[in-house]
């Protein structure tokens, strides 16, 4: 990636783009992780309980420096300082600290909880059966992009009470605001983030004023937020699309990236591939080792608002740290052989979904969509392999993720 | 063998009910709610699983 590239981060299971953070960690050392096995490059960071670069910024991948910044109680993601996909403010509820925090989170917590979302497994394993429907039979796909990047988006728009029509429309705001244009300049760049921002916003406010007028909020996603109590008051439409910003950066590409990478592991592992084929119910436990071991959203900013201590460096309060969770994933401390895949790994205490009071918002959505996604697709092709002579291409930041994915398989 | 559940700790990530769910169960914003504390006979493993895969480290185990 270019020296301008961004450091995706995370947190309420979103991403910020924070060209601060990627300038420190380096595009040399971006490349070296866009591999299919970048785990020797993160493990090496875990035996530092901090590193203090250049310009104040500083760089956690120990297990006990992250808990230290995530637990400590007063920590906010990067406040929208500087680029931050495009938004405008403070992204809610990842760019905010406690005690703000709390009321959006009792908002939007029963939402996201895992009992709520259980009833769409059916919907999801229909719509992963649609999808494999199309390409069962030609025996060979690109997997990233008939598969793994079609179905969490459409979910999410069901979820959100988006028209599933407009998923094109979507995929090309996500795709203008996080993705890199090779050759593209500074200010072309930048240019193209501030249209689709603005498109973004418009489009949000067309569906929250139509709604409104028709004086039916509905029960879905925005609906739930445009008839809100937080408080006593009611969200403004300020409130209403800061939320609606994050949860569209944050949910539009996570779950296709882990995908691609879950899938791609097991394509390139098939001994370990049949083993779960053959005992289905070994899928949750293999998800959280594959989540731990590919760390598809490997980094975050995390804003620390008070003075914290770690190993013999103060991190000041509003300093941006960049938080490694693929190193901490790999830490021998909190990790019996963190170097071995062991898909019934048991504890697996992982950092994928972020730690302390940002934990990923959406990680219940996630994991119910990975497994059941998973499952359907083994049901109904349990044996696939990359062609011969292809080399899987990864890329690092802002997620970890393998496209295109081509597989083949007899038909 | 008995569990106790910081419950300020907890952030709601669900690892304790999905593993151990005849111990831990989860409220309406998915957070975890200890409804066991005394692990019964034939649970120690999942406890010790539950307690040992919190992000949070919010659970603890007393062994005796």
């Amino acid at each position: 990636m270019s020296d301008t590239a961004e450091l995706t981060t995370g947190g309420d299971g979103e991403r910020i783009l924070d060209s601060q953070a990627a300038e420190g960690l380096g595009s040399d050392l971006a490349s070296a992780l866009a591999v299919a096995e970048p785990q020797g490059v993160y493990s090496g960071i875990t035996a530092c309980p901090i590193l203090a670069l250049p310009g104040d910024l500083f760089v956690i991948g120990a297990a006990s420096s992250v808990d230290a910044v995530t637990r400590n109680g007063h920590v906010r993601g990067s406040g929208a300082v500087g680029n931050t996909g495009g938004a405008k403010r403070p992204l809610i509820p990842l760019d905010i600290d406690r005690p703000e925090h709390t009321k959006y989170r009792k908002l939007l917590d029963p939402i996201f909880a895992a009992k709520k979302i259980a009833p769409l497994e059916t919907d999801i394993r229909a719509l992963a059966d649609e999808l494999i429907d199309a390409f069962i039979d030609r025996g060979h796909a690109d997997i990233y992009d008939e598969f793994c990047a079609i179905l969490p988006s459409t979910i999410f728009l069901r979820v959100m009470g988006i028209p599933t029509s407009d998923l094109d429309y979507f995929l090309d705001f996500k795709n203008d605001l996080l993705r890199d244009f090779p050759g593209e300049t500074a200010a072309t760049r930048e240019a193209r983030i501030a249209s689709a921002a603005e498109r973004c916003y418009a489009y949000f406010n067309t569906i929250l004023d139509e709604r409104q007028t028709r004086g039916a909020p509905g029960d879905d996603l925005l609906g739930r937020l445009l008839t809100a109590d937080v408080e006593g008051h009611q969200l403004t439409r300020e409130n209403i699309l800061d939320i609606c910003y994050l949860l569209m950066i944050a949910g539009l590409d996570t779950v296709a990236a882990s995908l691609s990478c879950i899938l791609a592991w097991l394509a390139r592992h098939p001994a370990e591939r049949d083993r779960i084929v053959a005992h289905p119910e070994m899928w949750p436990d293999a998800i959280e080792e594959l989540m731990r071991w590919e760390t598809p959203v490997p980094a975050a900013t995390r804003t620390p608002t008070v003075d914290v201590r770690i190993g013999e460096e103060t991190v000041p309060a509003g300093t941006h740290v960049s938080v490694l969770w693929a190193a901490a994933n790999l830490d021998p401390e909190k990790f019996k052989d963190p170097l071995t895949v062991d898909l019934t790994r048991r504890p697996n205490p992982h950092y994928s979904f972020a730690a302390g009071f940002h934990r990923c918002l959406g990680s219940h959505l996630a994991r119910m969509e990975l497994r059941a996604a998973l499952d359907q697709f083994h049901t109904r092709i349990p044996n696939y392999r990359v062609p011969e002579g292809v080399e899987l291409t990864y890329e690092a930041i802002p997620v970890r993720l393998a496209r295109p994915l081509p597989l083949v398989w007899s038909a | 063998m008995r569990l106790t559940l910081d419950s300020g700790a907890c952030m709601g990530h669900g690892r304790c009910y999905s593993l151990a769910p005849e111990l831990f169960d989860a409220d309406d914003e998915g957070h975890s709610v200890l409804v066991n504390p005394n692990v019964p006979p034939g649970q120690d493993k999942l406890a010790r699983d539950a307690q040992e895969s919190c992000p949070e480290q919010a659970i603890t185990l007393d062994e005796a």
